[in-house]
Parts: C-alpha cells; sequence; structure tokens
C-alpha cells in the first residue's frame, strides 16, 4: 500500500464517519462542522486525484459556507449558542431508505461500472486547462451566471439592509406574539389611537 | 526525506523563532511609544509564557470539550501551513503547489472557523459575543484578501507562490499595485485581530473568544495569534515585495529582512492605529475597503494587459 492508498483510506473512512455524524449530533454548530470535516477530507481525496485548484477551492468554499450555514441556523432557530440539543433529524425512515437506495446505485456504478481506462497526459497542467475550461468555451456560461448571482446578492442587500434606499428595513414589522394572536412581544405600543384605545382597555 | 525534514523544522522554527520576535517587537514598539512600562522587552515573553504556562487550566459549565481544545491548536496549524508556504529561495520550498495562493485564501476562512469555535464551545457569554462579532467582520476581511492575491497573481499568470515572486523580478507588486500591500496588511491585522482590529479577544468583551480560557491553552491561542500574524508578513513579503529577489545578500536572508520588516510595520501600526468600534469598523470594510479592493483588482488587470 502506497502513500496515496493510505491518505486516500484514511480521509474516506474521515468523510463517511463524520458525515454520519452530522445527523447523530445534538447542534446545528456541530453538525455544520462535521459537515466541513467530511467536505474537507472529500477535498484532500480531490488533491489525491490531481485536481488541485477544485480540491483546495474545496477547502475555502466549504470553509465560509458552512460558517455562514451554523450562523443563520442558528438565528433562525432562536437558539443563540446552538448548545441547546436537538433533533437534527426528520422524517428520518424516508431519508434513510434515499440514502441507502443512493448509496447502493453509486456504489454499483462505481464497481461494475466499465469506465475507460485514459491515463492524464504528463505534460498536462490541470489549473490550466480549467481556466482555459471556465474562461475559454464555457465563458459565456459562468459569467453569466456569475454576474446574475452577484446582481441578485447586491440586490438583496440594497432591499433588505436597514439603512437601504426603502427606508428603515424592520418598518411597520412587529414582532411575534408570546401567544397564538396576542400583542406583539418586547416591543413599546404604537403611539396612534386604535393602540391607545387598546391600552385603556386593560 | 532528509529536505521534508529540513523544511519541516524551519516552519517550526519560524514558528518559534517568529513568535518569539512578534512579543519582542511588541514589546519594544509599546515602550518606545510609551503605552507601556518599560521592561525587559527579551525576558518579558519568556516570563509571560512561564506564567501561563503554570496557572491552571480553566473550565466552564458544559463546554464542547473537543473544540475548546482543538480550536487553539486549529489556529496554530493554520498559520503553520502558510509558513509552510513561503518560498525561500527558487530551490527551497517547504510547500511549493500549483495552487498556493489560494490555499492560503483557504486558510483565512478556516482560520475564522477556528476563532468561532473558540469563542464557541466556551459556553459563556463573552466568549460567545466575540466570536459572532468575529464571523460578521470575517466575511469583509476574506473578501478583501481574496481580491488583492487575484491581483497579485494575475502579472505572474500563475497561482504558484514562486512564480508570484520570480513575476515582481523588474518590480515589485508594491509599486505596481500600490493598493494592494495596504490592504493586506489591514486584513493581516484583522485575521489574527490584532491592535485596533482586535475585534474577537477585545477588552470591552473581557477578552472575548479567550475570556474564559486559561494556563496553556490560552498560552497556545496566544501563540497561535503571533504565529499567524508572521505568517501574513512572509506571505506579504513574497506576494508583495518580491520575496528572495534582491542584490548581495542569499535569497533566504532577503526572506527573514522582508518579513521582519512588514512585521514591525505591522505591531507598529497596531501600536499606533485609532480603534473602532465593530460596527464603524463593518461600514468602513465594506464601503471603503472592499471597492479599493476592486480598484486594486482592475488595476492589476489594466497593468497586466500585454
Amino acid at each position: 500500500m502506497t502513500f496515496v492508498d493510505l491518505t486516500f483510506f484514511v480521509c474516506a473512512a474521515i468523510a463517511i464517519y463524520a458525515g454520519w455524524r452530522v445527523f447523530r449530533t445534538d447542534s446545528m454548530v456541530r453538525a455544520s462542522f462535521f459537515l466541513l470535516i467530511s467536505f474537507i477530507a472529500v477535498g484532500i481525496i480531490m488533491l489525491l486525484l490531481a485536481a488541485v485548484y477544485l480540491g483546495v477551492a474545496l477547502f475555502f468554499m466549504m470553509a465560509v459556507e458552512m460558517m455562514v450555514m451554523a450562523l443563520f441556523m442558528m438565528m433562525f432557530m432562536m437558539n443563540p449558542a446552538g448548545l441547546n440539543p436537538m433533533n437534527m433529524v426528520h422524517q428520518e425512515k424516508v431519508a434513510m431508505g434515499i440514502g441507502i437506495a443512493a448509496f447502493v446505485a453509486l456504489s454499483g456504478v462505481a464497481v461494475f461500472g466499465d469506465f475507460p481506462s485514459r491515463p492524464v497526459p504528463d505534460g498536462l497542467d490541470p489549473v490550466v486547462s480549467l481556466g482555459k475550461e471556465l474562461l475559454g468555451n464555457s465563458m459565456l456560461v459562468f459569467e453569466s451566471a456569475g454576474v446574475t448571482l452577484l446582481a441578485t446578492m447586491i440586490g438583496v442587500v440594497a432591499m433588505t439592509s436597514h439603512r437601504g434606499r426603502f427606508g428603515e428595513a424592520n418598518e411597520g414589522s412587529v414582532p411575534p406574539g408570546l401567544e397564538p394572536g396576542g400583542d406583539p412581544a418586547g416591543k413599546p405600543q404604537e403611539n396612534d389611537q386604535k393602540q391607545q384605545g387598546h391600552h385603556h382597555h386593560h | 526525506m532528509v529536505e521534508t525534514l529540513f523544511a519541516l523544522l524551519v516552519v517550526l522554527g519560524m514558528l518559534a523563532v517568529g513568535s518569539y520576535a512578534v512579543a519582542v517587537i511588541d514589546g519594544a514598539a509599546g515602550a518606545v511609544l510609551g503605552r507601556t512600562a518599560h521592561s525587559n522587552v527579551f525576558l518579558l515573553p519568556i516570563y509571560q509564557c512561564a506564567s501561563f504556562w503554570l496557572v491552571p487550566a480553566n473550565t466552564t459549565e458544559a463546554p464542547d470539550a473537543w473544540a475548546w481544545r482543538l480550536a487553539p491548536v486549529l489556529y496554530l496549524t493554520f498559520a503553520a501551513m502558510g509558513l509552510a508556504l513561503v518560498p525561500w529561495s527558487p530551490s527551497f520550498i517547504p510547500v511549493d503547489l500549483t495552487t498556493g495562493i489560494v490555499l492560503w485564501g483557504a486558510l483565512e476562512p478556516l482560520a475564522t472557523v477556528a476563532i468561532f469555535l473558540h469563542g464557541w464551545s466556551a459556553n459563556s457569554h463573552f466568549p460567545l459575543l466575540g466570536a459572532y462579532r468575529y464571523v460578521s467582520l470575517g466575511l469583509s476581511y476574506i473578501l478583501v484578501s481574496m481580491f488583492v492575491l487575484i491581483g497579485v497573481s494575475l502579472p505572474a499568470e500563475s497561482l504558484q507562490i514562486s512564480a508570484v515572486v520570480e513575476s515582481q523580478r523588474e518590480l515589485w507588486n508594491v509599486i505596481r499595485q500600490p493598493l494592494g500591500l495596504p490592504l493586506f496588511l489591514i486584513v493581516g491585522l484583522g485575521i489574527s485581530f490584532w491592535g485596533p482590529l482586535n475585534f474577537a479577544d477585545s477588552s470591552d468583551l473581557a477578552e472575548g473568544t479567550s475570556s474564559e480560557s486559561s494556563g496553556r491553552a490560552k498560552l497556545l491561542w496566544q501563540f497561535g495569534r503571533a504565529a499567524m500574524l508572521v505568517a501574513f508578513s512572509a506571505i506579504g513579503a513574497s506576494a508583495f515585495l518580491g520575496g528572495w529577489l534582491g542584490p548581495v545578500l542569499p535569497g533566504p536572508a532577503w526572506v527573514i529582512l522582508k518579513t521582519l520588516f512588514i512585521l514591525v510595520l505591522l505591531l507598529v501600526l497596531g501600536r499606533l492605529l485609532p480603534r473602532l468600534s465593530p460596527d464603524r469598523f463593518l461600514t468602513l470594510a465594506w464601503v471603503l475597503l472592499l471597492p479599493l479592493a476592486f480598484v486594486d483588482l482592475v488595476w492589476a488587470g489594466v497593468e497586466a494587459l500585454p
């Protein structure tokens, strides 16, 4: 067994174990970072496959993505520290069925598939050829997608920003009530006629 | 095999000597600028290390023990990986990856994850606030750094750090792309949360992410910050000051001199620059620094046109 084989098996084991832990852990933050570990192990396997750029790109893309995901999930979960235990799975029977079916199908393709044997030529520079592919033949597709995404992001920020061009982001919004249909929680009463009357009623 | 061992020793030596140099230069800068009491700047770091080493480790109620122990180790590891990417001479480069610039760009977000984990895992208020605050700022550092680094790889037509150094044979990037180095220095102060950009471990949060850690864990964390600053200086020296290129002296000597120059600059700036509130700095980062990084990138692109 060569060093490359050994690295592959270790990284594959880490990727599978960390991927399994994503569903067995009890915190959004831990789940995100287990997923990050899994992706980093896959990135190292891609480096072994001589995908030098894609492997390293996976590191930084997944690091930023999982960081942002952990943060946003905690904000939406109303679980500020993400340390409160919570269940990471729902509809687990269906998910397990689909997961096992997908694993068997993909493994079947990997094991029984008839792959062409085309060794990479000696002089091939993977980074340069990837750059030629992205900025040559497929440039129009990638650039249109990239500019569309950028425009969407800037548009969303411009519309939702607290000091954006459409005024206060939270204008007219009220926090949810503590009980269904109840008064907004933790917000001073609006000073208009209706709210005043409401006050008198109490 | 011998070469690999030697490269490993060089990286470990950089970690130790560089971090000590950070402590000495920072102490000397503080003494010269009259910000700290006069004491022996060469011995003080050693006393501080010894005191951290001997203090018992603190623990909190129900921390994420694994993440709390691992976060300082990870942060130091990312700094060491950055140092391993530094080319010393055309023939001696510990890790000469064809995508070295991208790997350095990946270490910055990974360091952000380590800083967040350090604050989050303590299960305590101030560390968590420091962690949130750092992440909200971290994205702007990463974006600025990414554009600046794309800028230096344009004239080199390569993502390899040694090729970036070689591309500066006629003219260093610090002159060719004048906005690059200042922006990179700001990112360096931000990611090692040093001086005015110490938002993660700042005193208004009772030392933020490290307010609950003590003893050897804290020593490791401070060691990691200093090492990250050294890694930033060494990568900055390679990307903007022509790395090993220079007359008379051999390549590695130039790398050390240029790294020390950037390190001193960073530490003095860390002492002199005013501290902004985090939300003001966030506005500054998105409204001023990020557009400046775009200008730098366009500048680099126009300049690199054949």
